[in-house]
């Protein structure tokens, strides 16, 4: 034992400079994947603990009427029927705030009202640290976000006007339980007395008051107790949910999220693996004649591996190690990265999660084994004889060799699943990987024959680069094996990215709307639509849009009956109130799937329903449905299916769109999506004069929210980004280990060709043709695989429309074939430097 | 004792067998130096390669103090060169990323030598090298690097040592020396030697040499004789 680790000391010390690289590959892969999830746990960490908090409860309530005595009656008795020991009321709404002072500016907030024992979990945070009481809303207090002070120019002991009456500003709001997250909210969170509401006059006819109810129950009772309120109010407009379901919801974006970054980093770990497969052979080629020389002086054979095997192991640690320290050092740049931003993501504590540090590694020191165990296996097919005569080692079928192979494959298999947590994930990725490399192996033959008529072109350098791709113990298999997987993945990454990212700025283009103007009365829309057009208001991309409110109150079609009401209540969602438009034309975001859309306007009531509603509820083209609007009953013949692409929300989205003339009577108001000025001050005036003119509309201003979603996108870009980069230099370090490894039979080739009198520039066109050819199949072949990778990954892992870059596809095997050419060429150099009798020499 | 009995080599040369050293028994007995001597190509490298187990025969068997290592498997094989044959070759194949003294430990640490460093030292110092013990190979001259080989080769202090031309690659003067102190380990230590070689004057220092030619033994030369002769002379 002492020889073996004697040995594996001295090796390591001679060969440190060669096995840097081996170094680097570990490390870079271990760095990918420490940081990445980190950065996951971390910000799931931020989601996930706060969870409770977030919603302020443990169960849920709410309803957009009124508690009706019924519905109390039977919250009371499940509430003591599961245990419930406390319980608070507040209301929501969103509305208008002025200064007192009538001042002309304006601001849409989010009114909450609430009771003595809000909340029921976490906390409210006050800017000037005092903890938060009850007090300080009592008597007409009111307590707000910094933003609402900015927007209004008031500081706190003013006053402010919410509806009709007046409340002091008693503080400043910096953390708050009970935010919705993910979800947008309309303005800046203003909370009040839950008994000053009422002189507010927020609570009339057509109000959009949210009634919530927030229960504390024991931990068991929560999810029984909200199955059993979901089955109370099936049939009345009142929601039930458990922090858990709030939970679930984000969660499911996370694990979107850490499917994708598990993946990339599977992909960088495989990428460093294959290169430290490329060095561990050159590395045990370079120590053939060490390995003979100590087999010749008594070492057995194992004792040789082990000697070899401790190496790596202990270059696997130290790599791995060393990636962890660069990870720390990723994680501590992040929050300089996030600089002042207010997004959520910038509250998470990216710290090094000790769990993904040790689990990087894990895989950093298991990668380094099983992809360096195959190329050791060479190791006893050296035969101590080539001490005495220059013989290759003799290509017998090796079972054992074979052996390793498979238990490696199913160790690959082994590390890939507990990367991407799911075994028939990793069992893909694995086939994937085995399949292409398989398809290389038959390009590299393939090429070999094609090429082979270039054997006799009249061009020297052309001639030899051919013969040296298809002669005994070429690099062509080889160098394709390698770099077309590195495209292959290069290419798969950046294409993915290029889709995820393009998935994100369809949702937050510059372009969007950044303002709603609500309850537009009809007989306002002219003046409105005169208001907006006059271009000092500085409005852009207006369009008024009629709604109404209609029910669906029955269905006769060939699949779906529904005689009344209650049929359609069975049906679930179908049952509930939805907002309806008419128009005579499509938006860019929506296309037909089925029947054709009207042109003009008829009297006959026609419907076309939304792709979901169609698929759902199985109501096809003839069907006729019966809508109750406010009142009126309409029966409406369904002439089309809309499919509406839900992510493009600029034209915005309705699951029923009349025909123009049936509805063109009936009581609507008009919403309209606009962009407002970008200036803060022009935008506070816009809204000031708009509401001056017309008081009963609500100006919802998205402007800030978009901001922060732009923000979080920017920074997700970045780290997208800066992911696929690492890829890409993963893929470079592939390439420089096949270079490589082929190097030092072509330094002693260029030196017989220059001793039989070729000179530097035909040696570097022979290298430049060589390269040029391998670089562009492997780029092609790999290209095409990573369309089928994007496919899979779309479709499988990321549930996002699978869409094809041609620009990354063609760039990739652009870059591959001048990548390929000019490291060939470059790490070449000292071939083409060299004086060719110091190379004949040595050899 | 060493005993070849009716050993040959036949390798394939493309799709032709193509035979390198025809049937032939030889027994060399604890003690004797041999010169195998013959022209480039006669077979005399496979010869030794075959005696210390580096290549299997065709036909036939080799045993060594009767063992017949032809069925010894790489790892027995192994441990028998480690404990009973040194080599020094043409090249001298020492490991470049040893130093001398390391070099000359390595053969002591595989069979687990508890005081390997000193023995290597004190190696090195019977070849005259002592101050050139933390060297690398390629900071030594052939000269020195074919002494650390002679050293490495006696380190545990094997019963036979096989020199395949062991002054091939090296000077008059320095091929004089490593000719010097193989005589010396051959006289002091009584070590079995078998010494392959095409110089006829490197030969007469043997006891005894066989002659090789395309394979075959046209020659034998007895001790005795060679003595009778050298006395004759004298």
């Amino acid at each position: 034992m002492m020889f073996v680790l004697r040995m594996a000391v001295r090796e390591t010390r001679a060969s440190w400079r060669r096995l840097l690289f081996f170094f680097l590959c570990i490390a870079v892969g271990v760095a990918a994947i420490v940081t990445l999830r980190s950065v996951i746990q971390s910000v799931r960490g931020v989601f996930g603990r706060e969870a409770r908090s977030l919603i302020a409860a443990d169960v849920l309530l709410s309803t957009n009427i009124e508690w009706t005595p019924e519905a109390r009656q039977t919250i009371d008795r499940r509430l003591s029927e599961f245990g419930a020991n406390e319980r608070t009321e507040s209301i929501e709404t969103p509305t208008m705030s002025r200064p007192a002072d009538g001042r002309p500016v304006a601001r849409m907030v989010e009114l909450r009202a609430v009771q003595r024992e809000f909340p029921l979990y976490g906390t409210i945070g006050l800017q000037d640290g005092r903890a938060y009481s009850y007090a300080l809303l009592q008597q007409h207090g009111v307590l707000v976000r910094p933003e609402l002070l900015t927007a209004l120019a008031v500081k706190v002991g003013d006053e402010i006007k919410i509806g009709q009456s007046l409340f002091t500003i008693r503080g400043v709001i910096t953390t708050e339980a009970g935010r919705r997250v993910g979800g947008f909210s309309l303005g800046p969170r203003v909370l009040i007395d839950y008994d000053d509401l009422a002189s507010t006059g927020l609570l009339g006819v057509g109000s959009r008051a949210r009634r919530v109810l927030l229960v504390r129950v024991p931990d068991d009772s929560i999810e029984p107790l909200v199955r059993a309120l979901r089955r109370d109010f099936r049939e009345q407009f009142v929601s039930a949910r458990s922090y858990r379901s709030n939970d679930d919801e984000v969660g499911r974006d996370f694990d979107r999220a850490e499917n994708y970054l598990s993946l990339v980093g599977l992909v960088i770990v495989i990428l460093g693996g294959i290169a430290i497969s490329s060095v561990t052979r050159v590395f045990i080629a370079q120590k053939i004649r060490s390995i003979a020389v100590l087999k010749c002086v008594g070492a057995r054979s194992n004792q040789i591996m082990v000697v070899y095997v401790l190496q790596v192991l202990a270059l696997g640690l130290a790599g791995s190690l060393f990636g962890v320290l660069l990870a720390r050092a990723t994680l501590a740049a992040i929050p300089i990265a996030f600089g002042a931003s207010t997004s959520i993501l910038a509250e998470a504590d990216y710290g090094l999660s000790w769990s993904a540090a040790a689990q990087g590694v894990t895989i950093g020191m298991l990668v380094s084994l099983l992809f360096s165990l195959v190329p050791l296996m060479q190791v006893r097919n050296v035969k101590p004889s080539l001490l005495l005569r220059d013989e290759s080692t003799a290509n017998r079928r090796d079972w054992t060799k074979l052996a390793v192979m498979v238990g490696v494959s199913l160790g690959l298999v082994g590390v890939a699943a507990w990367q991407a947590a799911s075994l028939r994930v990793g069992l893909a990725v694995c086939l994937g990987f085995a399949g292409l490399a398989f398809v290389l192996q038959l390009a590299g033959r393939m090429l070999i024959v094609l090429i082979a008529p270039l054997t006799k072109s009249p061009s020297f350098p052309l001639r030899h680069a051919v013969l040296h791709l298809s002669r005994p113990g070429n690099q062509t298999r080889m160098i394709l094996f390698a770099v077309g997987l590195g495209a292959f993945f290069v290419v798969g990454v950046r294409s993915l990215q290029a889709s995820l990212l393009q998935e994100f700025s369809v949702q937050v283009s510059e372009d969007a709307p950044d303002m709603f103007l609500l309850d537009i009365q009809r007989g306002q829309a002219d003046g409105v639509r005169a208001f907006l057009a006059d271009g000092t208001h500085g409005a852009s991309h207006v369009r008024l849009m009629p709604v109404l409110r209609a029910r669906v109150t029955g269905v006769s079609g060939r699949e779906t009956n529904l005689e009344t009401f209650d049929d359609v209540r069975a049906r679930g969602s179908l049952a509930r109130e939805y907002t309806i438009t008419y128009r005579d034309h499509l938006e860019p975001n929506e296309r037909i799937t089925v029947g054709a859309f009207w042109s003009g306007a008829s009297t006959e009531p026609e419907v076309s329903v939304e792709q979901g509603i169609h698929e759902r509820f199985k109501i096809d083209v003839g069907d006729i449905m019966r809508f109750d609007i406010l009142g009126r009953i309409i029966n409406a013949r369904v002439s089309s299916v809309r499919e509406v692409d839900w992510r493009d929300a600029r034209s915005g989205g309705f699951m029923f769109v009349f025909r123009p003339g049936s509805l063109d009577e009936a009581p609507q108001t008009f919403i309209a999506p606009l962009k407002g000025p970008n200036d803060p001050a022009a935008r506070a005036k816009f809204q000031h004069d708009l509401v001056e003119q017309f008081p009963n509309v609500s100006v919802i201003d998205f402007h800030e929210i978009l901001e922060t979603v732009r923000d979080i996108m920017s920074k997700v870009t970045l780290a997208v980004t800066v992911v696929g980069a690492l890829v890409l230099f993963s893929g470079a370090l592939i390439l420089i280990g096949a270079v490589a490894m082929t190097k030092f039979q072509r330094v002693y080739e260029a030196a017989v060709l220059k001793t039989l009198g070729a000179n530097t520039r035909t040696i570097a066109k022979m290298l430049l043709f060589e390269y040029g050819v391998l670089g562009s199949l492997a780029g092609v072949v790999g290209s095409l695989g990573a369309i089928g990778l994007t496919w899979g990954v779309s479709r499988y892992a990321l549930e996002i429309p699978w869409r094809i870059f041609a620009g990354e596809h063609i760039g990739g095997v652009v870059l591959t074939a001048a990548l390929v050419a000019v490291i060939g060429v470059v790490s070449s150099l000292d071939v083409l430097k060299n004086k060719p009798l110091a190379t004949l020499r040595a050899e | 004792m060493i005993e070849l009995r009716e050993v040959s080599k036949t390798v394939m040369s493309g799709t032709e067998p193509l035979t390198i050293l025809h049937p032939l028994s030889i027994q060399i007995a604890r003690g004797r130096f041999l010169a195998v001597v013959g022209p480039s190509g006669s077979g005399k490298s496979t010869l030794l390669g075959l005696i210390a187990g580096l290549d299997a025969p065709t036909s036939g068997s080799v045993l060594i103090d009767e063992v017949d290592i032809t069925r010894l498997d790489e790892d027995r094989l192994a441990k028998l060169r480690g404990e009973k044959i040194g080599f020094v070759f043409q090249f001298f194949h020492l490991i470049p990323s040893l130093t001398a003294l390391e070099n000359v430990s390595v053969p002591m640490e595989i069979i687990g030598l508890r005081d390997a460093r000193q023995r290597a030292e004190a190696l090195l110092e019977e070849v005259g090298l002592t101050g050139r013990a933390h060297h690398y190979p390629s900071q030594l001259s052939g000269g020195e690097q074919q002494r650390v080989a002679l050293a490495r080769a006696l380190a545990n202090r094997p019963p036979i040592v096989l020199a395949d031309e062991p002054t091939g690659n090296l000077d008059t003067t320095n091929g004089r020396h490593i000719m010097e102190l193989l005589r010396k380990i051959h006289e002091q230590r009584g070590t079995t030697i078998v010494l392959v070689t095409h110089d006829v004057e490197l030969a007469s220092l043997a006891d005894s040499r066989i002659v090789l030619r395309d394979g075959r033994v046209v020659e034998r030369v007895d001790r005795d004789v060679t003595a009778a002769r050298a006395g004759a002379e004298r």
